[in-house]
């Protein structure tokens, strides 16, 4: 497949607007300008993109919601707080094609009829912000950003916000809340952010990796689109594959490449030849899989009838010598210092499974503790304010569905084997 | 029409509510625990998750809105997993000391756990700790407790508008911190204490001393101190008050309070109570009975009315006493004493500015319903912080601003700087320009709508131009045409005036152009009360010109009605004011003085004077609670119950007529109890068993409040006139003082007084006067008189915060600690009258106001020196 996201990237200067413009960059703009903002949408529509972030929403539902309130200004926020552990990919939109990003926000802008756009972007990323920064200042003085884009008149003003480490701020409403100066916590849905988001104004909030389809979507209009990858979420994905292969990194490939085919054919299969044990398929929220259940389509569609999620598209690759009472514990000991403590399943379930996991990786765990666990988990799922805490929940669900026993082992044997 | 089902039950709504409200409305009970009804939607504790058809997602019944169709369960098997699964994970951390929680019997945790919750623990960790050394006088917070429903935080931030506290850290780790790190530095309000559902931010007053099933009794009330009339609830154990707490659902404070009304009640219970009356034997006051105190002042009275005449006898009343106490005061006065010297300090200016624009306006000008005012598009503030003087009434200008309404002030009022303020700020002594180019200005954006002749008259030749305004008071013109661009565009303003303009050089000047700016906006003033029954002391005719009902004493008409209804001939003079009684008492021709319930000594300016003059005094009774300045100068001191002792009736500054209710059992008598004893010892019947009687007979002979009875107060909503007919028929030529301002050059009277400082009122939130002294919360809160100066003062006398320094003016000199604050005028020294032997009165001359009679406490120039 012709590269889309990535195109370019190998380049070591892929991030100047020169090397951009080089291949074909900023050259959908005009094309878009030249379209109604409606007929952009129809596109995107065609097109059948869906967020990458995780959730797969319809882009054009979500813009088509925003455009048509009444309410203004409006604002589009791109969400580049990448914080699902795992995940990497939009790191290399953001280091190595930023000019792809901001073409692709300033023709959404235009379609949504927004004139400003932020990029929030996660604590994390010091090099991604100084990168961004000068790619935004260069799109300045080469107009296109500011009052007159392309001398057509078209407004769109974009600043980089940086955060300040909180997982919890990649959930769209908590990253509102930052945005505005407030603590990180996810508010009230509804109303959505299409609606009252940013200020209270309607607000469309794209995924870095979203936002980054739109000038090939331009390009080749969306019925080209549409072809490329799962008919039914089609489109390039990028999947970030880490842990136990032999060449982890980003990999775009049609959308609805088999987990298999990811690791084995593209990543050159498992590590020194070791044991595939579990597979994360899309950052550590999403359910683990287990060796025997990777030959599933990586989509939006085919994972859940697999008993995972697409998510971040971040896989997690993991070999026969790791312990996956410590990858659960690890987990929640994430969870539990990310959670923001707005509700008391999440901000209390996590430290309470995070300590009988601790337990029973240090050998102290007692009889009945397994299924305490999955008490605990299962008074949280469905039960918290956001999905922070549905994640949690099911990360302990699905380790224990599918690794039972070495969890019994370890409270059996009143030990890690793997230590 | 909304129709929904809850649990198989068909509800109807006429607008969409939340699934919550909708359960409640028809008697579904919803355990929650964040969600509070005065509180913005929170959905944090997850208590209240509810099934909804259609919705695979289980949905917090708080937040989610009805819509037509909607079936929702409330108490299925899943939804009791849901409870106990959410309690359970609040008590895992959660201390379980309830043993030694003031918080158990009343703990919504509790309470939810006894009907939902687990009956044992899975957890096997030890809780979490939390940080404390957290060390307030007011408020234990004990933050292991806390679980983390943030109604405090939003308390203090969406209602309050203090944004004293928040949620600090994240997850486990969160809890709540003032922002001041260490003690609170708010505005001790305590609306947090009401919201939290468990013991995690308490008050410290009742700390330990008793359970809250062990209260005997909760009694309904007024609060004492100012003039707003917030509903308290008084509990009661052992005749000793335990707690102040609000009530939802009230008219004026809807379970809202401030530092005074909830933390200020001690005084009732003091040690420093007066028990017995006193009675001056060679200089000193000793312990007498009753019999032997109302004896001798019967026979004192009679002696002095038989030798000297009824004009050498004075009284004045208290605006802390009830509506009852004060009838009977000025019946007394004009009936037995046969004379109408009869005032009380709301002469210093309330009751001057009231009658003022009442006069202009005609009946109920200044009688607004106060939450009206978050309904206003912009309120229009001056002469004082709304914030300090009536806090409740401050929190509606806080919602206002909240609701997107302008704050317009003129000055800088430092309760109102967090809510987006337009401030004017003029120099010193500029102020009447101010207000005439903004009456110019209005004049020339509205014109005269032609509706009120006699105020047209007197404005219609004001014009002030912007560029005075500029050279006088020191305000550009941009900052002007802004403020006049918001004023002038509103379309329900509220003006909110503050007795610093009564108080001020030209008064009743300024009175006439703020009237006029109210005139030409259509707005509603409010008309800003210290105390908690100026305006109830004021309604029963205890002024030198005004009978019952502001019954124009000379109208032989009005006084006729009276004559008849008491049975006596009634004096015809207009009598003494309060300032005029003090400078009677100077020059001898006052004889006697009967004081009730007031502290003149301390309360009205240039004190020392006052004490001086009073001494001349040949026979002094003073009724009160607690020895005062005053007291200590009487021939005979008469206990009388206290707030909270008695029943009777407060006219709060709406003119709403509420219910003060006996609450604590203490031996003595009402002070028209013992009013009625004197008058029954000089010959005349005052037969009057219980405060009941004392009211039918108001309600039968003052046009205001008319059949009015206390069971109509009961329900709530008694706003005079009741039934009653209109307030003045006849209304006078509106006359104003307008006295030579200092000569105005660039820089207002800065720019000729260079250098000069003038000490200057201030109102503290936390105090106001006699009664707050006696409650050592408040004291501790704010406990010692302290000069508030510049920035720039400071630098030019090298003076720091904490320095001790003295203070003095023409009248004498106070030594005192210094504080710095950015906000205060640069000519100004900030003072206020609150502290013994520190009042700010003690060292302020005053001029009176022909026309409002109050006093006018301007340009009491001052010199502050180090003192160590």
């Amino acid at each position: 497949m012709e590269k889309v996201l990535l195109k370019n990237t190998e380049n070591p200067n892929s991030a100047d607007i020169n090397e951009y413009k080089k291949v074909g960059g900023y050259q959908s703009l005009p094309k878009a300008f030249g379209m109604q903002p409606k007929e952009i949408i129809e596109e995107v529509k065609k097109s059948g993109l869906r967020g990458r972030g995780g959730a797969g929403f319809p882009a054009a539902m979500k813009w088509t919601f925003a455009s048509a309130d009444p309410k203004s200004p409006k604002y589009l926020l791109c969400n580049a707080d990448e914080g699902e552990p795992g995940t990497f990919k939009d790191r290399q939109i953001l280091e190595k094609n930023p000019h792809l990003l901001i073409e692709g926000m300033v023709i959404s802008g235009y379609a949504i009829g927004t004139e400003y756009g932020f990029i929030y972007l996660r604590g994390e990323y010091p090099a991604a912000k100084d990168i961004l920064n000068r790619a935004i200042k260069q799109a300045y003085d080469s107009g296109f950003l500011g009052d007159n884009i392309l001398g057509k008149g078209v407004k769109f003003q974009l600043a980089v916000h940086q955060g300040a480490g909180a997982y919890i701020c990649g959930e769209e409403t908590a990253l509102i809340e930052s945005l505005e100066g407030d603590k990180g916590q996810p508010r009230i849905k509804p109303p959505f952010p299409v609606n009252v988001g940013v200020f209270a104004k309607p607000t469309v909030i794209n995924n870095v990796e979203t936002l980054s389809n739109l000038p090939y979507i331009i390009e080749v209009g969306g019925e080209v689109y549409s072809k490329i990858g799962s008919p039914e979420c089609p489109g390039p994905k990028l999947y970030c594959v880490s842990g136990h292969v032999e060449k982890p990194g980003v990999y775009e490939l049609p959308m609805g490449t088999t987990l298999r085919e990811i690791i084995y054919t593209h990543c050159g299969g498992i590590k020194n030849g070791k044991k595939l044990k579990a597979v994360i398929p899309g950052g550590i929220s999403t359910p683990v899989l287990p060796p025997d259940n990777i030959d599933c389509k990586m989509d939006f569609v085919n994972m859940p009838k697999h008993g995972s999620m697409l998510g971040s598209g971040a896989v997690i690759v993991m070999d026969e010598t790791v312990c996956l009472v410590r990858v659960c514990y690890r987990a929640l000991k994430f969870f539990e210092h990310e959670s923001c403590g707005k509700c008391t399943p999440c901000r209390e379930g996590t430290e309470w499974l995070r300590k009988i996991l601790g337990r029973i990786e240090n050998g102290e765990g007692a009889e009945g503790d397994i299924d305490l666990m999955l008490s605990v988990s299962s008074n949280m799922l469905g039960k918290t304010f956001c999905p922070l805490g549905d994640g949690a929940a099911s990360v302990v669900q699905n380790f224990v569905r599918h690794f039972r026993p070495e969890f019994e082992e370890h409270v059996k044997n009143a030990k890690c084997r793997f230590k | 029409m909304i129709t929904i089902t809850i649990n198989g039950k068909e509800i109807k709504l006429e607008k969409p509510v939340t699934v919550l409200e909708a359960a409640k409305s028809a008697g579904i009970k919803i355990p929650t625990l964040c969600s509070h009804e005065q509180l913005e939607k929170y959905g944090g504790c997850r208590l209240c998750l509810v099934e909804v058809e259609k919705i695979p997602r289980l949905q917090t019944a708080c937040t989610l809105m009805v819509a037509d169709g909607m079936v929702i369960k409330t108490e299925t098997e899943q939804i009791a997993d849901v409870r106990r699964g959410i309690l359970e994970f609040l008590l895992i951390n959660h201390p379980l000391d309830c043993p030694y929680c003031d918080k158990a019997g009343e703990c919504e945790l509790q309470d939810l756990v006894v009907k939902y919750g687990p009956a044992t623990s899975r957890f096997k960790e030890k809780k979490r700790k939390v940080p404390g050394g957290l060390e307030d006088p007011i408020l234990v917070r004990n933050m292991e407790r806390c679980i983390v429903c943030t109604r405090c935080v939003r308390m203090c931030e969406g209602v309050q508008g203090a944004s004293a506290i928040a949620v600090i850290n994240r997850g486990g780790h969160s809890h709540i911190e003032p922002f001041s790190g260490g003690r609170f530095d708010c505005e001790y309000c305590g609306n947090c204490v009401s919201v939290c559902p468990v013991g995690s931010i308490m008050s410290r007053l009742h700390r330990h001393s008793y359970r809250p099933w062990q209260l005997m009794s909760e009694t309904e009330t007024i609060c004492p101190y100012c003039g707003v009339g917030c509903t308290l609830v008084v509990q009661v154990r052992d005749d000793i008050i335990k707690r102040v707490v609000p009530r939802i659902g009230t008219p004026v404070n809807n379970g809202l309070l401030c530092s005074r009304g909830r933390f200020g009640y001690e005084f009732v219970g003091s040690k420093e109570r007066l028990t017995t009356p006193l009675i001056k034997k060679n200089g000193m006051l000793e312990q007498a009975t009753w019999e032997e105190a109302i004896s001798l002042v019967a026979k004192r009275l009679g002696e002095i009315k038989d030798n000297f005449g009824s004009s050498a006898m004075g009284g004045i009343a208290s605006p802390r006493c009830t509506n009852e106490d004060n009838y009977v005061f000025q019946k007394f006065m004009r009936v037995v004493l046969e004379t109408n010297n009869i005032d009380s300090t709301a002469r210093t200016g309330f009751a001057g500015a009231q009658g003022f624009i009442e006069n202009i306006f005609g009946q109920g000008a200044t009688a607004n319903i106060i939450p009206g005012l978050s309904n206003s598009d912009a309120v229009f503030i001056i002469g004082g912080d709304p914030t300090a003087i009536n806090p409740i009434l401050g929190l509606q200008i806080r919602a206002c601003s909240r609701g997107g309404g302008n704050i317009l002030t003129i000055g800088h009022i430092k309760g109102l700087e967090k809510f987006n303020p337009v401030v004017l700020k003029p120099e010193f002594y500029s102020e009447t320009v101010l207000l005439e180019g903004i009456v110019s200005a209005l004049k020339n954006k509205k014109g005269l709508p032609g509706s009120n002749q006699k105020l047209e008259a007197k404005v219609k030749g004001i014009n002030t131009a912007v560029e005075e305004i500029g050279e006088k008071c020191g305000i550009t013109e941009e900052d002007f045409t802004k403020f006049i661009e918001i004023l002038s565009e509103s379309s329900t303003p509220s003006i909110v005036i503050g007795k610093e303009i009564a108080q001020s050089s030209g008064g009743s000047y300024k009175l006439l152009l703020i009237s006029a700016i109210n005139y030409l906006m259509n707005a509603r003033i409010y008309l800003l009360s210290e105390r908690a029954n100026e305006q109830g002391l004021l309604d029963m005719g205890c002024a030198p010109d005004l009978l019952p009902g502001y019954r124009t004493l000379t109208f032989a008409e009005f006084r006729k009605r009276y004559e008849t209804a008491w049975k006596v001939s009634l004096p015809e003079k207009t009598g003494l004011s309060i300032f005029e009684m003090i400078d009677a008492a100077k020059n001898g021709s006052l004889k006697a003085v009967y004081i009730m319930g007031e502290n003149p000594v301390f309360n009205l300016p240039n004190s020392k004077a006052v004490e001086e003059a009073l001494k001349n005094i040949d026979f002094i009774v003073v009724q009160d609670i607690f020895l005062t300045e005053t007291g200590k100068l009487a021939d005979v001191v008469l206990p009388a119950l206290s707030w909270s002792e008695k029943d009777g009736t407060f006219t709060n500054m709406e003119r709403r007529i509420q219910r003060l209710r006996k609450a604590v059992n203490r031996e003595g008598m009402e002070d028209w109890m013992i009013i009625a004893e004197i008058s029954k010892n000089m010959g005349a019947k005052f037969n009057y068993s219980e405060a009941e009687d004392v009211f039918k007979e108001i309600a039968r002979v003052s046009p205001l409040y008319r059949d009015m009875t206390y069971e109509e107060i009961e329900k709530g909503d008694a706003i005079y006139p009741y039934k009653g007919e209109p307030l003045r028929g006849v209304t006078e030529e509106i006359q104003v003082h307008n006295p030579p301002e200092p000569p105005l050059s660039k820089g207002g009277l800065r720019g000729i007084a260079a250098g000069k400082l003038y000490l200057r009122l201030e109102r503290p939130l936390f105090h106001s006067g006699t009664l707050s002294r006696k409650a050592p919360a408040l004291v501790n809160i704010y406990p010692e008189a302290v000069a508030r100066i510049s920035l720039a003062t400071a630098k030019s006398l090298s003076l720091k915060a904490g320095d001790i320094v003295k203070v003095s003016t023409k009248i004498g000199s106070l030594e005192l600690p210094v504080e710095i604050d950015k906000k205060v005028d640069s000519s100004a020294i900030m003072l206020s009258n609150n502290f013994e032997d520190k009042g700010a009165f003690s060292l302020m001359e005053y001029t009176i106001d022909p026309v409002i009679k109050a006093p006018c406490l301007d340009g009491n120039e001052a010199k502050i020196e180090k003192v160590k």
